[in-house]
């Protein structure tokens, strides 16, 4: 007879099962909505509207990645370089300097690995823009079969070499033991005197840095003032962290014997570390060297610029590239 | 005259604490004769013109910081005190790569270390400058060391080695099992996260063999760093901040532990190099009076001086003035007049002038700022105005008030009237007739 075994324990079971029913409604009454409130609730749908359109004047979604970067609208329609230093290397980069073409096998890669190469837009823009607040960074394409936030995310520059082997392209891995010291003095020595030179020499703020980073993003003199002010203490708090004060004569002696050793690593070389076709550690370099070889930007305090003239092969490297990628 | 060097005091059985100073001993205990110099320990950072130590004195001349020192030298002994002369073209150039390398990556290294860790700043780092520095000093210096060492480090998103400041509320459990009945779980990650130290520890790790391992390959088998038979400044700065990496017995050794484990070769050569120049250092040998000195002298390979006894008014200075530092604007305002007064630029004209048109806009958005105040209603003036007006009353609006006026007093009148009927209904008058009947009385 099993069901009359099975019984009490079915019983019991119930039982179980009706007690903690009760419990558990008895904790979701505290929580549910009063029944009259809830009839009322019924009463009122919620309503949910479909997205607003983008304003117009949104960017459509481009075919090519857009790269943003600090410049002035129609230098970036020229495609002309870039005056900040870390932009100007990434778009040199891509440019097609580390980035090579790889194996085209599929259209998609295909489509990214000629932007890659030449193609992709430059945007002007500045770092309020950026979801990181650093330019530059890139927008992807947008490919109707990815998914919606894989497509959409933007890329900052520590993310764009990753992004670019993943879609194929070829980035040379410099192997030497040489690469991250001499890295490190394009990154402290250099960039140290670079900012001095141009944020706290007040002759070159004045002439450069006032046009390029301050003009352009407003027309009231008080939010001027107060963003050139900000500019300036922020270089300095830079500046600062590494040293108690700021020695103005150490910094440039110290960005002169980076130069010297740059110079010394380059040799009769074409590229750094004698490689075949320009790789990121060449659009590092340029970075500098184009921005403090260019005559129209005007600097007016020119001792880092000397002391970059003095090594003849650091000057015919920048005049590689720049006829390379920016036709002279 | 003979040159002093100006250095923070002895540590972990090394003559300094801090890495540039370790850096510009072995400088001139390899570059200027024995006799020709002075170290004292010193740990007055406020002596050098650049507020850091080292820094060397020579007669009147301060000079501040272990690059220029070495500068200083071959400049006072006419080329004579170089370490780095005669190098070939290559071996100069990564000579000035790989102390700038040293420095920037092994600076945050030596910072998490020992200044942003709890454990091992609370044990070991903060305790020494207790005995380097006279009393007061200690309460005040190694917070704003610690202060700038996170500062530095901050890129690197490793602040949770710092618990003390760790701002996280512990995370409410929304489980309803009662605190005593819960089972701790043994997840990897809880093993793994018992200390901070632990938990990033494979960052750590990365970050250590990303600065040891082009320094070992730079020196492969040759017997320094950029050449077999010549101590350069590189080799002074690399041992600065080796030994001090690999020689303090800290609470969370992961540097020394990752230095030990995976680059012997470094070991060996902070070890050997250690022992020639700096020998074994005692805490009392750098404070020694001119008794003892004697006895040091034999066995010590460092020419101590005792520093000069602080009397309590240079002590007090010292105090006060790395208090002032430390309190934010005036703080501010004292490093940037230092600043001003170590690049040796007076203020010229165009200072002043900024100074002026400053104080004029200062004052313009002082107004502006009370102008739009007035304007929102968040001040008022005083009241005598509107008094008046009141008293005024409808006068003001011409003929129309006029006949509101007469409206009003009608009104007024109308009111009065009302209340004197109210007055009266009020409390009536009770009219009694008396009769009197004058037959029955």
């Amino acid at each position: 007879m099993p069901a009359a075994v099975d019984a009490p324990e079915e019983t019991l079971l119930t039982s179980a099962a009706t007690s903690f029913s009760q419990q558990s409604t008895k904790v979701k009454d505290l929580f549910s909505i009063p029944p009259p409130l809830k009839k009322l609730f019924d009463k009122v749908p919620v309503l949910v509207y479909s997205p607003n359109p983008l304003p117009q004047r949104t960017p459509k979604s481009a075919r090519i990645p857009s790269l943003y970067v600090f410049s002035t609208a129609k230098d970036a329609a020229a495609g002309r370089p870039s005056f900040n230093p870390t932009c100007l290397k990434w778009q040199v980069s891509l440019d097609g300097c580390g980035i090579g073409r790889g194996e085209e096998t599929d259209a998609q890669l295909q489509t990214f690995l000629n932007i890659a190469g030449v193609d992709h837009r430059l945007i002007s823009s500045n770092n309020h823009a950026s979801p990181t607040g650093v330019l530059p960074f890139l927008l992807p394409t947008v490919h109707a079969s990815a998914s919606f936030q894989d497509s959409i995310l933007p890329i900052p520059s520590n993310k764009l070499v990753k992004f670019a082997t993943e879609h194929g392209a070829k980035v040379q891995e410099s192997p030497s033991m040489r690469y991250e010291a001499y890295q490190s003095l394009l990154d402290h020595r250099i960039r140290n005197a670079w900012l001095y030179n141009l944020y706290l020499e007040r002759e070159n703020f004045d002439a450069v840095a006032y046009k390029l980073y301050v003009l352009p993003t407003s027309t009231n003199p008080f939010v001027r003032a107060s963003i050139s002010y900000d500019l300036r203490i922020a270089a300095e708090a830079e500046l600062l962290k590494h040293a108690p004060i700021i020695d103005i004569d150490d910094l440039y002696s110290e960005a002169d014997k980076a130069f010297e050793a740059l110079s010394v690593l380059l040799g009769k070389d074409t590229w750094f570390f004698g490689g075949e076709k320009p790789a990121l550690f060449d659009a590092s370099v340029f970075a500098y060297t184009q921005l403090l070889l260019d005559e129209s930007l005007g600097w007016k305090e020119e001792k880092l610029c000397r002391a970059l003239r003095r090594r003849d092969n650091l000057v015919q490297h920048r005049q590689r590239l720049l006829v390379k990628y920016f036709g002279g | 005259m003979a040159l002093e060097l100006h250095v923070w005091g002895p540590a972990f059985g090394l003559p300094s604490v801090d890495a540039h100073c370790l850096a510009a001993i072995a400088y001139l205990q390899h570059a200027v004769p024995r006799g020709k110099w002075r170290l004292i320990a010193s740990s007055n950072p406020a002596l050098s013109p650049t507020n850091e130590l080292p820094a060397l004195r020579h007669g009147k001349d301060w000079i501040g910081g272990f690059r220029n020192i070495f500068h200083y030298l071959a400049q006072c002994s006419a080329g004579e005190w170089v370490l780095d002369a005669g190098l070939s073209e290559q071996a100069a150039a990564d000579c000035i790569a790989f102390s700038s390398f040293v420095e920037s990556h092994g600076q945050p290294l030596l910072d998490l270390s020992l200044y942003v860790s709890t454990q091992n700043y609370t044990a070991i780092t903060r305790p020494v400058y207790n005995t380097i520095q006279s009393f007061p000093l200690p309460y005040l210096t190694p917070p704003t060391i610690r202060a700038a060492a996170k500062e530095r480090t901050a890129y690197l998103g490793l602040s949770s080695l710092d618990i003390d400041s760790d701002d996280s509320v512990p995370k409410d459990d929304k489980s309803i099992i009662p605190e005593s009945l819960r089972k701790p779980r043994a997840t990897v990650s809880n093993v793994l996260a018992s200390t901070p130290e632990t938990a990033a520890r494979i960052r750590l790790d990365a970050l250590a063999t990303n600065f040891f391992e082009p320094l070992q390959l730079l020196r492969g088998k040759k017997r320094f760093f950029v050449s077999n038979d010549q101590f350069t400044s590189l080799d002074c700065l690399a041992l600065g901040f080796l030994s001090l990496m690999l020689l303090p017995e800290l609470l969370q050794p992961w540097l020394a532990k990752t230095m030990t484990s995976k680059f012997p070769d470094l070991c060996a050569f902070v070890e050997k190099n250690k022992s020639a120049c700096f020998g074994e250092v005692e805490l009392q040998d750098a404070f020694a009076n001119e008794a003892a000195e004697k006895r040091t002298n034999e066995r010590d390979l460092l020419p101590w001086q005792a520093p000069a006894r602080g009397s309590p008014l240079t002590v007090g200075n010292a105090f006060f003035t790395s208090m002032a530092d430390n309190i934010p604007i005036i703080g501010q305002l004292r490093r940037n007049d230092r600043m001003r007064q170590f690049s040796n630029k007076s203020a010229d004209e165009t200072t002043a002038w900024r100074r002026l048109t400053m104080v004029g806009s200062i004052v313009g958005a002082v107004g502006l700022f009370i102008g739009f105040m007035f304007h929102q209603g968040f001040i008022t003036l005083p009241p005598t105005h509107e008094e008046e007006e009141k008293r005024r009353g409808l006068d003001d609006f011409g003929e129309a008030g006029a006949a509101l006026a007469a409206l009003a007093s009608h009104m007024d009148s109308e009111a009065n009237f009302q209340r004197m009927q109210e007055q009266r209904m009020r409390d009536p008058i009770v009219e009694v007739d008396v009769e009197v009947d004058p037959l029955k009385a």
